[in-house]
Parts: structure tokens; C-alpha cells; sequence
């Protein structure tokens, strides 16, 4: 197990290091370059030649790479003309939100997902499972804004028991749950769709193999066999899957956010791109990133957790 | 009188199939008491397995038992709710299965896979499940329990996961276990051990056991009863010793003369059961197997009754064969294919709509030469393919850095050669790297060392185009005909895919070329619109030996070319093989863990152990004489369909199971498992020595003395090795 972590690690911080090489490529492809895309094209020439010392890219570019990497690292990633704020302190500010809202809806979506797909699973080709399947299709096909625009004019407009904007988040617990309430389940209902038809499918497949059949013919009840016998082996598939929509998650988030005012990281890039603020975008890009690399490793360490045959190798 | 535990009347399961009923068990009835063990022989699709299964009630969602009573122990299971049901399994009947790899659960440790009876039937506290577990670990063979009971059923080997299997049976003492084919997944010794645990703990527990097989060996050495199956129904049921020596149904009569025998004439045909089992859901009015039966007249197409034909000999056939003498297995068994006494008969014989009725008969032509005739030409033949030292070894690597920490010897240092037209059998148990081998011979892989030479080239030595055209001399025939052909190409397209690749021919040729071959190989022209799942799997083996043949190959691999088939089917197979190879001039390298099957195909034996050629020598001689204790161990280790040889042997004749291929024992390899291994064995790695023209084995204590000279002259097939084997110095 610890080899398997071990080498798991490595690879992790070896596709860091060629996606900050990228995003570093990036940042020097902008047009007029970093110093241009940060002063505007109306700058002098001394205060971009002033810039450009202070920024050191009159250096050698692998010595710019070691500097930006290394600024990266202690989570100083440039500063904003536009906000006049560091990038590093509008992400710490920004990203826990979305944390939160991220980390909120992928655990529901979880937690209904997996029950769910084991019920259908279970029940499969019955009425009810046809039923949840057609009721999972719908949510599957809707893109989640046209979902968050649906609970808006359902939950808020029709019956207004919730609120369609975030804009007073932070002002306490009570407020903060029913403002979170309405962007968590637009973001949750499409992965719960997505997952539980994993989750169904590799029920179906476990509850036909023959170490189902071996569980049966000791007695097993159908919660044991659920439980014991194929959860487990159904979850090793899914949590692969769940580190895989992770990225997808975060930015269908970005919709979301702008579309609920929440001031999350979404919104932070919305603004961003629309303001052309690189460094901010830039910032948030490898957010994104670093959260694609960390999902996945943990749906790895996840899968060796539930997976013996990973883990004694 | 011993008491009755199982007695199922009149059992009739169903099968809800899109718009029709298949009647999967139609009519069994069967008895088993105390400390019995009654076996239920058949081929696939007959019914065996769904019969165990009904008696479970752990059929498929769209199967039902829609009559018949199976009362357990007085007490009919039939109308109990699922519920009660659930107290039954796994409590007084249990089951096991035939792949134990994947009949347990992974995730889940064995101790607690083992436990999990008595969790659920007794309510047993933790600590008196362990204790339990561990005891029942320890009744079914499995060294130190307590340092496996927290391993996971992939950490086992093949035979230990059977055990554990076993064990989950167990656990909770049942009155009746049901073994489905619990030892076609296993190499022949491993299968010995297990039959012989089995024995053991049937007496020790006085269980009663139902034995489902095909394996006719295994049923005349461990079962007390027979029932015959065919096509959902029960045929034939006597005594053990009564079936072998008065076989009255011509199917099971065909079943037993179709395996092929370590005593065979290998140039004789084998005899075949022509066709395959009827589709349950169109079945033949009347006796089901009439259309494949020799002896089928007019009668026929009335259903023949189960009837008493001697004192607890029942048999349900118009024509009960043994009657009249010179019939019946037991002469069959002197001289195969011997024509009964019983007159040609009035029915055709029946075939199928793919296969063209002159098909079994075109695979004998032409006549096939005698067995002194061949050996003398193939002596003459040139040697077509020639193995020289050659080494597989993959590396094993661990740790976080995926370091390289040893390497799992696959092949090491293997030698000899195969004469134009010659069949070389490779034997050996699973892991022994007989299989690498091929691939090798086939040009798959690299060897890490040695060479391999094709009409005395070395075809790796070549790369990119030079090596594509030559691989049409080369041509692989694969075990699985189910998995080795593209489920979504037609016949003709797979067919024709080697001529395409290797530009062989014009459009027009390559379809001629297709339609002679499905000819030979006596499958219908219409086959080329059809898509594999079609076919039966005997029809797809005759498809997969089509594709090997379209290059007109000088050499053909065939790895396990039969052990996915019925033996009925089998024969077919093996006869085509031996024919096709008298018509084109092949030669054959065949990897098979069958040692009769190779006796009766090859001219040219090679035993491997463990990545070592441990004997070599003509298919004969190597069975008559063999001087390996391995290769003597194996032969002993094959089931033979016939109890009185079955039940005189006295317990598994190799012991123990393959050590890892990575450190493997040092000196003799095979020394760990060997009755006769002493001192010497684990020092000095023996040498190849000679005993007689073209035998060789390598062996400190040989079960033969050695010739005096080790370089065997004018022998009729001579194999490259003679040269003592280094380490032996």
C-alpha cells in the first residue's frame, strides 16, 4: 500500500510540473506579453521597461519558469491591475467558498447517488427502477444552468421559499444555508444522474457474478448481499468515475456561480474574463488544476482502499 | 439402511426466454443418501447445472421450477417462501462452484468469506466464528490457517481458493453439498487433491454429495451413482461400476467412446458424436437424441420411457445398446470405432443446417497412414522449426520506484525441434510456461535470450514489413472460440482479413480461397454471411481453424485448441485437426494441460516444469515409459473412465502445488514436490539424459535407467537437445 501511495504521489507532482509549465507557456504567449497584458496598451515605455525589470522577464526564460514556479508555491501568483489586489489573496478569499459549495453538492450527490444506483441495481428492469431511470435521464439531459434556472422560477419565483440570489452570503448560518440551498442542488442533480447510473449498472453487473451467486447459496439476505457483498465492489468502479467529474464540477460551478451572484471563485473568473484580467484567470486556471490532479489522486487512493487486488501488488 | 437426505421427484425448471418456455430439466429424478456421493454427468447445455441449481433455488431471474417435489430430508423445498429458503442454503445444502477465482468476493478476506455462514445461520459471535473458520481452514488442507485467514482470495493459488471454497461450504456442517464442476478450472494434480478432499470429507462428515461433471474420468473414480443428462433429460442412471461395464444409452456409450484414451490408437479416428445438442427450444419429436444417435430408427419419434433395464439400471432408449455382444463401452473400449453389431440405420444421421451431412466423413480422407509408416517419413522430414536455449524472464518490479526486484522465470533454457509435418506437444501444469513458449515460437514475443528458427531463419531477427510477410507461416489457433473472434465481423470478413493483410491474391481468389476452406473444415458456404454467435462452439473452433489455414501456414500454434468444447465436439475437432494436417502438410505445435488429448495428437511429447523442459520424447514412449517422476506423476493424474482403474489409485500423485516462478527451488525445480527427491536434487540441477531413441528427461533419480549412449542415433524423431544442460558440469 505504501508503494502504491508512494508512486501515486510521484505521479501527481509529475503532472503538476508539466501542467505549471503550460499554464507558464501561457501566460508568455498573451498578446504584448506579461507586462502589456497587466499595464494596458496606453503604458509608456519607461514604466514597462520598469515593470519588466521588476517582474524579472528580461531574464532567461527557464530562470523566469524557477521564479514564477516558486512564487506559485508560496501562493504569490501575480496581482491584479484591475482589483488592485494580489491574485493569492482574491483566491483565498474566493476559493473557500467554492469549497464549500463544491464540496457540499458532490458529497450529496454522492450520498444519494450510491443508494440509489444499489436500489436500481437491485430492482432492475422493475417498474420503479424504469421510473428512477427516466426520472435520472431528465436531469442528465438538462444542462445545470437551464436546472438552476428551473429551481429559481420553481422554488423562488412560484413558491418563493428560497432565495435565487447568494449575494448576502457570509451574514450568517441560517442565511447561508438557504442561499447555498438552490446552487448546491442545480449542481448536484446532474451528477447524481450521472453517478447513479454508474452505480446501477456496476450493481447489475456485481449482483450476476459468481461471488454473488457463492453469497446466496450460504443464505445471504438481499440487504447482506447489497451490503456486503456489492457495495464495495460497485463503489471501486464509481469512486473512479466521481474523481474523474471533479474538474467538470468545479466548472460547471463557474455557471452556476454567476448565475446564483454567489461570490465564488466563478464569479471571480466571470469578471476576470470579461475584464481580461490574465493573472487573475491565470490564478484561477491553475486552481482548477491542482484540483483535477488532487481528485483524481484520491479516487487512486480511494479505489486501493476499497480494492485489495490494488493494493497487494 | 443409510438415510435418505435428498430425493427429487419428477423436477421440471423453466426457462421464460423472449416469447417461449425451454424446459432446461425436464423430468429428473434423482436420490442421494447419507455419505453417498451421486454424480450427474453431461455436456453443456444438458441440464446438470440448473438441476443443482434448482434444487437450490438459485436459478436466474427468468427460471423457475414449475413441478416436481425435492424434498431434503423428508421436507419439500419446492413451495418453501424465499425466506425460508434462505435458512436452507448454506446450512444444510451448500454449493461450490467451478472457478474459484471468481466465486469468491475480492473485497472481502477469506477468514470472513468462510465465517459468513455462521454469521448468518447461527448468529455466532466474532470470536467463536474465528475459532470455526480457522478449524474448518484447517480440515480442508490450508497450511497455517491463522496466517492466511486475513488474506484475500487473490494472495491464493488456483487449489487454496478451491479449498476456501470449500471451506465456505462447510462451515456450517450441511447435510448435502452440491459440487458444480468444483475441479474443471484446476490443472490435473491440483484436481486430484481436491477429488481426494472431497472423498475425505464426504466420509468424515458423512455428507451427501451431488457431483456435477463432464468428466466422465471423474465420475468413474468418485462416484457411487450416475445419472446421465441429455438435453434437459435424465437418460441413463446406475451404479457407478454398472454404467462402465453395461453402458446401455448410445449416447453415453458415444460420450465415453469420444475421449480420447491414454491407450488409443493414435492413428485411428476417434470416434465422434456427429452434430451437437439440440437447441432447447426446438427440440426433435420424440428421444432428444435420435438425430445424433447410430442407432435411431423410425421408434424414435416416440418418446422413449425411463425403464428399468436391469436391477437399479434405468435407461430410456428404444435401442439400449450392450445387448447384443461386441456393442457397448466396455468393447468400445478394446477397439475403437468398432463396428457394432446393431444394422446401419434407417435414420440418416442427423446434422445441422451449417454443417454438410458428409462432414465427419471428409474428415477422414484420406485414409490415415499407419503409425510405423509416419514415424518413418517423418524421420526423413527436415526440421522445420528449431528452439535454442531459449529464455523468457519478465521483470517483477515493486516499491514506490517500481524498482526492478527479481524476475519471474517464464521459460528458462528450453531446446528442441519440430520436423516438417510432425505435431509437437507441449504438456504441462498451468504456470509452467508452456503458453510463453508458443508465443514465442509464434513470433509474439522476444525471447530474453536463445534463438527461435523458422526453415532455419530467425523471424525476430527481422522487422517491420520483412517480419509482417512472414508471419503468414505462422499461424495460432486459440482456446477460447468464443473470445478469439470478432463478434462483429462476418465469418467471410475474418476469413478473408489474413489475404487482405497480406495482399494475397485478387478479390475473387481470396473469396474462392474462404469457400474451399470452409469446405474443408466442413462448415456451409452460406457461413460467410453469418456473424460469429451463430455458431456453436465447436462450429467456431472448426471457424478459428479456418482462419489459421487461409495463409497456408507451415506451422500452426495451437494453444488449448480443445478444452473449451465438449468432449463429443472435442473429437470432431481433433480428427479435423489430424486430417487438415495430412491434406496441407502442417505441422503442429500444441499446448495443452491434456495428456491424452496430446497423446492422441502429437508425434513428439515435451513435458515442461516450471520454465524447464523436464522430458522429451515420442508421444508413446513418453506415456508407456515415462522417466521423469513429473511426467509419471501427470499421467497418474488423469481421471480414466473406468472405476476399477479410477478407484484403485490411492491418493494424488504429485502433492503440493507450482512454486512462484521467481525464486524458483534451487537445483532440480521439481524437487520440492517430488516422492523421490533427495539431497542431490536441491544441489545439482540434473542433466537431460538419454533413455532410447529421441527420449530425454532430466532427472537425478529417473524411473528408467539411461541409455548408455546419450546421443540416441537413427532415432524416428530426433529432438535438437543432447546437450547436457549447464549447472550440470
Amino acid at each position: 500500500m505504501t508503494g502504491f501511495v508512494v508512486r501515486r504521489f510521484g505521479q501527481a507532482v509529475v503532472v503538476m510540473i508539466i501542467v505549471s509549465i503550460v499554464i507558464f507557456g501561457i501566460l508568455h504567449a498573451l498578446p504584448g506579453g506579461l507586462v502589456r497584458a497587466q499595464l494596458g496598451p496606453r503604458a509608456t515605455a519607461f514604466s514597462v521597461h520598469e515593470l519588466t525589470i521588476q517582474e524579472g522577464l528580461n531574464k532567461p526564460i527557464v530562470v523566469q519558469y524557477g521564479i514564477w514556479a516558486w512564487h506559485a508555491l508560496q501562493g504569490r501568483l501575480g496581482f491584479s491591475y484591475k482589483l488592485n489586489e494580489s491574485v493569492g489573496a482574491l483566491l483565498s478569499q474566493y476559493l473557500p467558498r467554492d469549497l464549500l459549495l463544491v464540496g457540499i453538492s458532490l458529497l450529496l450527490a454522492i450520498a444519494i447517488a450510491v443508494p440509489l444506483g444499489l436500489w436500481q441495481g437491485y430492482r432492475r428492469n422493475r417498474p420503479d427502477d424504469h421510473a428512477l431511470s427516466a426520472l435520472m435521464l431528465v436531469f442528465y439531459s438538462m444542462p445545470s444552468f437551464l436546472l438552476g434556472v428551473i429551481l429559481i422560477v420553481v422554488l423562488n419565483i412560484w413558491v418563493d421559499v428560497l432565495p435565487s440570489t447568494a449575494t448576502n452570503f457570509g451574514t450568517g448560518l441560517g442565511t447561508d444555508i438557504s442561499v447555498l440551498a438552490l446552487p448546491v442542488f442545480a449542481l448536484c442533480l446532474g451528477n447524481v444522474s450521472y453517478f447513479s447510473r454508474y452505480m446501477r449498472s456496476s450493481t447489475v453487473d456485481n449482483l450476476l457474478s459468481d461471488h454473488v451467486r457463492t453469497a446466496l447459496a450460504k443464505g445471504a439476505s438481499p440487504r447482506r448481499l447489497l451490503l456486503r457483498h456489492v457495495l464495495r465492489n460497485s463503489l471501486t468502479s464509481t469512486v473512479t468515475l466521481i474523481g474523474l467529474t471533479l474538474p467538470y464540477v468545479l466548472s460547471g460551478s463557474l455557471i452556476i456561480e454567476a448565475l446564483f451572484n454567489y461570490p465564488g471563485m466563478g464569479l471571480l473568473f466571470w469578471n476576470a474574463a470579461q475584464d481580461r484580467d490574465f493573472p487573475v484567470l491565470l490564478g484561477v486556471v491553475l486552481v482548477v488544476t491542482v484540483a483535477t490532479v488532487v481528485g483524481n489522486l484520491l479516487a487512486d487512493l480511494g479505489y486501493a482502499a476499497l480494492d485489495p487486488r490494488i493494493r497487494y501488488k | 439402511m443409510k438415510q435418505r437426505i435428498l430425493d427429487v421427484e419428477h423436477l421440471r425448471t423453466e426457462f421464460h426466454l423472449r416469447s417461449v418456455n425451454v424446459a432446461a430439466v425436464d423430468d429428473v429424478s434423482l436420490t442421494i443418501d447419507q455419505g453417498e456421493c451421486v454424480g450427474l454427468v453431461g455436456e453443456s447445455g444438458c441440464g446438470k447445472s440448473t438441476t443443482g441449481l434448482s434444487i437450490m433455488r438459485l436459478l436466474p431471474r427468468s427460471g423457475h421450477v414449475t413441478s416436481g417435489r425435492v424434498l431434503l430430508d423428508g421436507r419439500d423445498l419446492v413451495p418453501l417462501s424465499e425466506a425460508e429458503m434462505r435458512q436452507v442454503r448454506g446450512r444444510a445444502v451448500s454449493m461450490i462452484f467451478q472457478d474459484p477465482m471468481t466465486s469468491l468476493n475480492p473485497t472481502m478476506t477469506i477468514g470472513a468469506q468462510v465465517a459468513e455462514p455462521l454469521v448468518i445461520h447461527f448468529g455466532s459471535s466474532k470470536k467463536a466464528a474465528l475459532d470455526r473458520t480457522l478449524e474448518t481452514l484447517h480440515l480442508v488442507g490450508i497450511p497455517n490457517p491463522r496466517e492466511r485467514v486475513d488474506d484475500y482470495p487473490h494472495q491464493l493459488s488456483g487449489g487454496l481458493r478451491q479449498r476456501v471454497m470449500i471451506a465456505t461450504a462447510l462451515a456450517a456442517e450441511p447435510k448435502l453439498l452440491i459440487a458444480d464442476e468444483p475441479t474443471t478450472a484446476l490443472d490435473v494434480t491440483i484436481q486430484a487433491q481436491i477429488l481426494d478432499l472431497l472423498d475425505r470429507l464426504r466420509e468424515e462428515l458423512s455428507m451427501a454429495v451431488l457431483l456435477i461433471t463432464h468428466d466422465m474420468g471423474v465420475i468413474a473414480g468418485r462416484t457411487d451413482r450416475v445419472m446421465v443428462m441429455y438435453a434437459g433429460k435424465m437418460v441413463e442412471a446406475a451404479t457407478t461400476d454398472e454404467l462402465f461395464a453395461a453402458t446401455r444409452h448410445p449416447y453415453a456409450e458415444a460420450l465415453l467412446q469420444s475421449i480420447p484414451q491414454l491407450t488409443q490408437d493414435a492413428s485411428a479416428r476417434l470416434p465422434s458424436i456427429p452434430g451437437h445438442p439440440p437447441d432447447l427450444s426446438r427440440l426433435p419429436p420424440g428421444c432428444r437424441f435420435a438425430p445424433r444417435c447410430r442407432y435411431a430408427s423410425p421408434a424414435c419419434v416416440e418418446e422413449p420411457p425411463l425403464e428399468e433395464a436391469a436391477a437399479g439400471h434405468l435407461v430410456a432408449c428404444f435401442h439400449p445398446v450392450g445387448v447384443l455382444p461386441g456393442s457397448g463401452a466396455a468393447a468400445a473400449w478394446s477397439a475403437p470405432g468398432a463396428p457394432s453389431g446393431i444394422p446401419e440405420p434407417p435414420l440418416p444421421p442427423a446434422t445441422t443446417p451449417l454443417e454438410p451431412s458428409g462432414a465427419p466423413s471428409r474428415d477422414g480422407d484420406p485414409m490415415p497412414p499407419d503409425a510405423a509408416t509416419r514415424r518413418l517419413a517423418l524421420a526423413a522430414a527436415p526440421v522445420l522449426v528449431e528452439v535454442d536455449h531459449l529464455v523468457k524472464e519478465y521483470p517483477v518490479r515493486g516499491g514506490g520506484m517500481r524498482r526492478r526486484v527479481g524476475s519471474v522465470k517464464a521459460v528458462s533454457d528450453v531446446s528442441f525441434g519440430i520436423r516438417r509435418g510432425e505435431t509437437f506437444g507441449l504438456v504441462g501444469e498451468s504456470g509452467c510456461g508452456k503458453s510463453t513458449l508458443g508465443r514465442m515460437v509464434a513470433a509474439l514475443e522476444r525471447p530474453t535470450s536463445g534463438t527461435v528458427r523458422l526453415g532455419g531463419d530467425e523471424l525476430l531477427r527481422l522487422r517491420g514489413a520483412d517480419l509482417r510477410r512472414r508471419r503468414r507461416e505462422l499461424q495460432l489457433m486459440f482456446q477460447d472460440p468464443y473470445a478469439s473472434l470478432d463478434p462483429r465481423m462476418r465469418v467471410g470478413s475474418i476469413l478473408r482479413e489474413p489475404l487482405v493483410v497480406q495482399g494475397v491474391g485478387d478479390r475473387r481468389q481470396q473469396w474462392e480461397t474462404v469457400a474451399s476452406l470452409l469446405d474443408e473444415v466442413g462448415l456451409s458456404r452460406r457461413a460467410v454471411d453469418l456473424y460469429p454467435h451463430e455458431f456453436s462452439g465447436g462450429q467456431r473452433q472448426r471457424i478459428g481453424l479456418a482462419r489459421a489455414l487461409t495463409l497456408n501456414p507451415r506451422l500452426v500454434v495451437a494453444d488449448e485448441p480443445v478444452s473449451a468444447l465438449d468432449v463429443s465436439i472435442q473429437s470432431q475437432i481433433l480428427n479435423l485437426m489430424k486430417a487438415l494436417q495430412r491434406n496441407h502438410g502442417l505441422t503442429y505445435l500444441v499446448i495443452s494441460h491434456d495428456l491424452a488429448v496430446l497423446r492422441y495428437l502429437s508425434d513428439t511429447i515435451g513435458v515442461m516444469y516450471l520454465g524447464k523442459m523436464v522430458e522429451l520424447g515420442a508421444a508413446d514412449d513418453i506415456y508407456a515409459r515415462p522417466a521423469h517422476p513429473y511426467t509419471h506423476g501427470l499421467i497418474q493424474a488423469i481421471p480414466v473412465p473406468d472405476p476399477s482403474i479410477e478407484k484403485a489409485k490411492r491418493s494424488a500423485a504429485v502433492r503440493g502445488e507450482l512454486p512462484s516462478a521467481v525464486n524458483p527451488p534451487s537445483g532440480c525445480r521439481f524437487r520440492t514436490r517430488c516422492p523421490l527427491a533427495q539431497e542431490i536434487c536441491a544441489e545439482e540441477e540434473p542433466p537431460l539424459r538419454g533413455f532410447g531413441p529421441g527420449h530425454v528427461a532430466a532427472c537425478h533419480f529417473p524411473l528408467l535407467s539411461p541409455s548408455a549412449d546419450q546421443q540416441a542415433g537413427g532415432a524416428p524423431v530426433v529432438s535438437v537437445t543432447s546437450e547436457p544442460a549447464p549447472g550440470a558440469s
